[in-house]
């Protein structure tokens, strides 16, 4: 693995991003919207629907966002990178990529969450430790998907059928840290449940990074 | 396919037929399914009618029962009154001495008979201590628990709750085993595809995939079966059904990749990789989680494991020859898939 050219990548994949602020902006704007929704027709929200719907608006928005970057580029473009780079740089530098994009995506739900309807939580440490681990695991399975999808002629449909079951057991940890975390559930074995979730996250990277150099030929 | 021969086809077909036949009639030992009253007062004659379950009250002739407190404290039944094969009232004088002052004393009924065997239910009766009662061994020691029979024939164990259920062992159970190596296989499979990139591996792994995919609906139906019986509900919050289920959703999801794209390498190899993806994400949701919270399931939460009382010798007697049977017919599915498959693909380079 080189680190510079990780770092080209990725680089260019956020100059990329800001090129077109159309599609930047309508990812936050749905965010927005649907934090907009749910506050109107909740009025108000206690803190278990709380951490329910920020990981289901989560979800459903670094989906969409998520989508974009594999299907966003043409068949020659990746005939060039394959002349350029090593696989396992490329999907590293896609990895680092998405999940940054979506930890601003999820600072930027919460911002709109904490304005509208409070923020409960009570353990942060916990919260975004918790909170960024499952977010590195939903980035690399929707990374892996989504080379998955775009390989097969670009179907998004695909990626959100593929996607969404596997990161459910990612989710549900998730569930379970916020809940612990706005002291909805007093469980004193939670670093157990943070651990599982480093484990989970350990595998699928593994798991991504044997099999990509595979899926990449074609 | 390496197994050739017809042997292995008709052995797993016997095999379950043989499970199949044994298990739905071997009839369930003796047990006890409700008893009345379930209190008394320390030092007052009482007397229980017991509902037996496979019971023969009336034509057996020795019957014995005890009230038993632990290990050496027990009392026996006075009169022991018949009224058919499955109800009975028994007589007993609940001594006025207790070796130890609880104020409330839990007491295990002991039944036994020749044709029955001994039969147990758990705190069938608790007892109130009087103000008078003193602490004292009284006639608890002089009731001779032994020579107790056992009842003739094979039979599967009957437990509370469970009742005729306990059969379905063989099926739920051996049903998620044979999942297990099945997947594997289609695991093997993929993994060899994408070291050698020969088609047929990918076909192979596809019909182990699917087979496996067939197994787990039947493991989940046979277990929402189960629970309506015994938890009364035929879906509960319980973390192995639904992390099970969650397996089986990215398993579908597998099917749908399969589905999807109609260029035959491409296909192969998405559909490798996720079904490497999917078995790796499918070992923290089956194996880790579930044993990490309570569940209702054997083996989690505190409840016990497979063995020890709950698989005793009748039950293993089918259980693994059900594991067996449900491995080999579900390879030979497997194999008709595979058969099938290849003829599409002949058909298709002749074409």
């Amino acid at each position: 693995m080189n680190i510079t050219k990780v770092k080209d990548i990725f680089i260019k994949e956020l100059s990329i991003e800001f090129r077109q602020k159309f599609a930047l902006g309508g990812i936050f704007l749905f965010a927005a919207t649907v934090v907009f929704l749910i506050f109107k027709s909740f009025n108000n929200i206690n803190p278990r629907e709380w951490t329910i719907l920020i990981w289901i608006i989560m979800l459903f928005a670094g989906l969409n966002a998520v989508v974009k970057s594999f299907l966003q580029e043409k068949r020659e473009t990746y005939l060039y990178y394959y002349t350029l780079f090593d696989p396992i740089d490329l999907i590293v530098a896609k990895l680092v990529y998405n999940f940054v994009f979506l930890c601003s995506l999820f600072m930027i739900i919460l911002v709109f969450m904490a304005v509208f309807s409070g923020f409960p939580v009570k353990d942060s440490g916990l919260f975004f430790m918790g909170s960024a681990l499952g977010i590195f695991g939903i980035s690399v399975v929707f990374t892996f998907v989504s080379v998955i999808s775009s390989s097969d002629s670009g179907n998004a449909t695909l990626m959100s059928i593929l996607a969404l079951p596997l990161v459910l057991p990612i989710v549900l940890l998730l569930l379970k840290i916020s809940a612990v975390s706005t002291r909805l559930l007093v469980d004193t074995a939670v670093m157990q449940d943070v651990w599982l979730l480093v484990g989970v996250d350990s595998i699928l990277l593994g798991a991504m990074l044997l099999l990509f150099p595979a899926l990449w030929r074609s | 396919m390496s197994i050739k021969g017809l042997w292995w086809k008709i052995g797993g077909a016997l095999i379950f037929l043989v499970v199949l036949i044994g298990g739905m009639t071997i009839p369930t030992r003796s047990g006890v399914t409700a008893t009345q009253p379930s209190n008394a007062k320390s030092g007052e004659s009482i007397i229980i009618s017991v509902v037996g379950y496979n019971t023969h009250f009336k034509s057996a002739q020795n019957h014995r029962a005890w009230l038993k407190l632990d290990l050496i404290h027990a009392i026996k039944s006075s009169q022991f009154i018949a009224k058919n094969e499955n109800e009975a009232t028994l007589t007993f004088s609940v001594p006025d001495q207790f070796p130890s002052d609880d104020q409330v004393q839990p007491l295990t009924l002991i039944i036994d008979n020749e044709m029955d065997g001994a039969f147990v239910q758990p705190n069938a009766l608790f007892v109130t201590l009087n103000d008078s009662t003193r602490i004292g061994n009284g006639p608890w020691l002089s009731a001779a628990l032994s020579n107790l029979n056992k009842s003739e024939g094979i039979k599967f164990p009957y437990r509370n709750i469970l009742n005729e259920t306990i059969r379905n062992t063989f099926f739920h159970v051996a049903l998620w085993f044979a999942m297990f190596l099945l997947l594997i296989a289609g695991l093997y499979h993929a993994v060899m595809y994408l070291r050698t990139g020969l088609y047929d591996h990918d076909i192979q792994s596809a019909s182990f995939n699917k087979i496996a995919i067939l197994y787990g609906v039947l493991g989940l139906l046979t277990g929402s079966v189960w629970a309506k019986f015994t938890w009364n509900t035929f879906w509960t919050t319980d973390v192995k059904l639904n992390m099970t289920a969650i397996a089986m959703l990215i398993y579908l999801a597998y099917l749908v990749l399969r589905g999807s794209s109609s260029d035959h390498d491409r296909r192969a190899k998405l559909s490798a990789s996720y079904s490497i993806f999917a078995f790796l994400a499918l070992i923290p949701l089956v194996f880790v989680i579930p044993r990490l919270t309570d569940s209702l399931h054997p083996g989690n939460g505190g409840n016990p494991a497979l063995g020890g009382e709950d698989l005793d010798h009748t039950l293993r007697m089918f259980f693994y020859p059900s594991i067996i049977a449900l491995t080999m017919l579900g390879t030979w599915m497997a194999t008709l898939l595979l058969r099938y498959e290849r003829l599409k693909e002949k058909i298709f380079l002749k074409s």
